[in-house]
């Protein structure tokens, strides 16, 4: 009783302080972030303003007027197709007008703008922020046409992956202290020793990149980005060593200290890459993208996609019908794969084949293809005009097909490609399954007077099980999540009907801009294959003892 | 006939394996940037026109080195990763074990739609779009689940005996790893290697979404430009198919004793 209160009451601050600390250094961040955007872009468009208004003559014209020093010439552009992936940019060049030269001619980003136009501009103000005036001839002398006061750039605007990193490093650490029994020594000072130094880690850094940008060296901030990213898994890494270490002397009574050790490395990894943006989609799904914002919409999209809002709920792009479609795509590719890698496994396991080896290394020449050149080639292959399936047809006398023109021989077509591509990977798990069954069963069987069937039915299909029900699965998740084949074979023809699930949402996405839509659509596929999974993890449980009693392959 | 059937099957089956891969090599080696629409896929004739246009490319060099640097260090980094993890989780029984393992398996589950935008954002607020680290990141860890999963299975199969022996011997907890587990699990080791390789060898739909400047392509970039909207250079996208699959052939060469064995072990006690 008292140990645990005492284990809350040292924990419950640590937690409490970290809480506090992120929310603070969010909040921080979001401010200097949104304060310095807002600055620099309404400098920008003044600029842009400003250019609009006196042309090219207008730049040429300060560039011959004595009085003007400096001068900064802005545009607005938008780098890319996709209004999402490609934010806006500014470019910008500031001249020195009285030697006539540009000063810095193409500047990347807001910051680079503001930070050029400081450079070339007047004032350093105390707080170590920068101001700044570019001035116009008028008829009444000099006009000033933007002022421009950069916030220094606070050292507290930690980048939100250095943060997520910092937290769950936090957090691991934090387990670790749980796992300890309170009031041994220094373990949980150095673990909150530990947290803080991974939180400032990506703070100094910041700083660095910083103030190198400031005195103009040649380095992108994206390389000092990159060396501090490096750098903090420099550092990350021995402060682990010193955990380790630490464990190792048995400062800390953990029995689990190992096991975190090691899983350590990939879990942050994970975390980082794989949970946050899943995170983050999640966030997404919730919002709509309006002009250059995004804008709290709540569940609507869900309401929207689970009630067909706009078409029937039977048609194609629908969510149902394209749920059903991927459904049957899954479970003709998922039988086919199995069924054709099982028998040419069988055959392949046969003791007195000869060629074994020639076979089996033939046979995973398509699992070695990338699935995108399988792909295209094979769209190629059911092109009506030039294609080879056509040309065999007529071989056989038969009639070309259009084969993207209907339903089912679009399905088909992709069907083909998929299985064509996925029955190596069966082939193989199952041969490996195969060779690991003990021939004695069989020799045991046939003086029972077992027929091959009976030896297949009640020997091989049971000892198969556990290998095959695991890749099944796997292979299933695979299969419903294929983009490639759909999206480079079919592509979705005749009208989206033979699009999958996945490919679906890639087509909002990227094809019309509906992010917020397509992040709910994907975070829905997500649910139906949870829910398969809970499904079949009984089915995976119950192998729990077969497995046991079958297992080892060596 | 008994005998005849079994290598009747085979053969066919080997005939549809290879042609259409034996059909790209065909292409290669035309001098037209046309789809050949004759049947047979014996080449009609042997012209090196497409390879030479490729290799007199510098920037595809440039993008070859990419496609080794990425795929190397995605292989460096997430064997290591699914290592260490996998070797606790086949060893030790801990609290969050059972979690850790599902959310493997969950992560599996992520559409790809739903990553790229987030992935995106993330890669260039680091800074590191066009360059190959990011690129590294995000494979490296995107394979982790499944290379975990398959080391697991193979850890899980080694004997208890011999580490309680070293254990017996004084072999710290490191020593095991090192001296005993990672040795007995080359096979395994080597598959996951390969997987890793794979990933992020062949992998399309991020790279060409993270990678904008064309000297930081990597292959598939490359060999997919060739396929346009409403016209394929087929010659071109052939040359280049058979220049990024060789690789990967290769080690499937090379690896697929154990590619049986090691995939197998994974798959038996997943």
């Amino acid at each position: 009783m008292t140990r645990q209160a005492a284990r809350i009451g040292l924990v419950a601050p640590f937690i409490a302080v970290l809480f506090a600390a992120a929310l603070g250094a969010l909040a921080l961040q979001r401010y200097s972030a949104e304060r310095h955007r807002a600055t620099a872009t309404a400098f920008v468009t003044h600029l842009a303003q400003w250019y609009a208004e006196q042309g090219p003559a207008g730049s040429e014209a300060l560039a011959r007027d004595s009085r003007v020093r400096f001068a900064a010439i802005a545009t607005r552009t938008q780098a890319g197709a996709y209004p999402y992936l490609h934010d806006l940019r500014f470019t910008a060049h500031t001249v020195d007008a009285r030697a006539g030269e540009v000063l810095w001619p193409i500047l990347e980003d807001d910051r680079a703008v503001a930070l050029a136009v400081t450079r070339s501009g007047v004032t350093h103000l105390p707080n170590g922020a920068w101001r700044a005036a570019v001035r116009a001839p008028g008829s009444d002398g000099e006009r000033s046409v933007a002022v421009i006061e950069t916030q220094p750039l606070s050292p507290i605007s930690v980048p939100w992956w250095g943060l997520a990193a910092s937290c769950l490093a936090a957090f691991a650490l934090w387990l670790d202290v749980v796992r300890r029994s309170p009031g041994r020594g220094a373990a949980p000072l150095v673990a909150a020793a530990l947290s803080a130094g991974a939180i400032l880690t990506p703070l100094g850094m910041r700083l660095v990149a910083v103030d190198a940008a400031e005195v103009g060296t040649t380095l992108g901030s994206a390389d000092l980005r990159g060396a501090a990213l490096m750098l903090a898994a420099a550092v990350a890494a021995p402060l682990t060593l010193v955990g380790v270490v630490s464990a190792r002397r048995g400062s800390g009574p953990s029995p689990h200290r190992w096991a975190y050790a090691y899983i350590a490395p990939a879990m942050v990894g994970l975390g980082v890459l794989v949970i946050v943006p899943f995170a983050f989609g999640v966030v997404m799904s919730l919002h709509e993208r309006v002009g250059g914002d995004w804008r709290w919409v709540g569940a609507s999209h869900y309401v929207d996609i689970l009630a067909a809002t706009g078409r029937r709920l039977w048609e194609p792009m629908s969510f149902y019908f394209t749920l059903a479609v991927t459904a049957l795509w899954t479970l003709v590719n998922v039988a086919l794969h199995a069924s054709i890698g099982l028998a040419l496994a069988l055959l392949l396991a046969r003791p007195t084949l000869r060629f074994k080896a020639v076979y089996r290394v033939l046979l995973i020449v398509p699992w070695a293809v990338p699935s995108y050149i399988t792909a295209l080639v094979w769209k190629g292959m059911f092109n009506q005009q030039y294609g080879l399936v056509n040309h065999l047809l007529g071989v056989l006398g038969l009639a070309p097909v259009s084969w993207f023109a209907s339903f089912w021989t679009a399905f088909a077509a992709n069907v083909t490609t998929n299985t064509w591509l996925g029955f190596p990977f069966m082939l193989v798990v199952s041969l490996g399954a195969l060779q690991s069954i003990p021939a004695d069963l069989y020799e045991a069987a046939e003086v029972d007077g077992a027929t091959r069937w009976q030896q297949f039915r009640h020997i091989t299909l049971p000892l198969l099980r556990p290998a095959l029900v695991p890749a099944l699965l796997l292979g299933s998740v695979w299969t419903f999540n294929m983009f490639n084949v759909i999206y480079l074979v079919s592509g979705g023809q005749p009208g989206h009907a033979t699009d999958i699930l996945v490919t679906e949402a890639y087509r909002l996405a990227f094809e019309q801009d509906r992010y917020g839509y397509a992040a709910a659509w994907s975070v829905l596929i997500f649910v139906v294959l949870l829910a398969w999974g809970f499904v079949t993890r009984r089915a995976g449980e119950d192998d729990e003892p077969s497995r046991a009693a079958g297992g080892g392959a060596h | 006939m008994r005998r005849l059937l079994p290598h009747l099957v085979l053969l066919v089956a080997t005939v549809v394996a290879l042609f259409p891969v034996a059909w790209v090599v065909k292409m290669a080696l035309r001098s037209s940037q046309t789809f050949s629409t004759s049947l047979s896929p014996w080449p009609d004739e042997v012209s090196l026109v497409q390879f030479e246009a490729l290799f007199a490319d510098p920037v595809f060099w440039r993008q070859v080195l990419n496609s080794v640097v990425v795929a190397s260090a995605t292989t460096a980094v997430g064997v290591f990763l699914a290592c260490t993890a996998a070797y606790a989780f086949s060893r030790y029984r801990f609290p969050g074990r059972r979690a850790g393992l599902q959310v493997l398996l969950v992560t599996q589950m992520f559409p790809g739609t739903l990553m790229m935008i987030p992935l995106y954002r993330l890669i260039e607020s680091m800074g590191l779009l066009d360059r190959a680290l990011g690129l590294v990141l995000v494979y490296s860890t995107t394979a982790i689940p499944f290379c975990v999963w398959q080391l697991k299975g193979w850890f899980d199969t080694l004997p208890k005996e011999l580490e309680e022996s070293a254990i017996m011997d004084g072999a710290g907890p490191l020593t095991l790893f090192w001296r005993i587990i990672l040795p007995l699990s080359r096979p395994a080791i080597a598959v996951t290697a390969l997987f890793s390789f794979m990933t992020a060898w062949n992998e399309y739909v991020l790279a060409a979404t993270f990678m904008g400047d064309e000297r930081a392509y990597t292959l598939p970039v490359r060999v997919q430009s060739y396929v346009g909207a409403y016209t394929t250079e087929w010659g071109l996208f052939a040359a280049g198919a058979v220049v990024v699959s060789l690789p990967v052939m290769a080690l499937f060469f090379v690896l697929q004793r154990h590619l049986v064995g090691g995939l197998t072990a994974g798959g038996v006690k997943g």
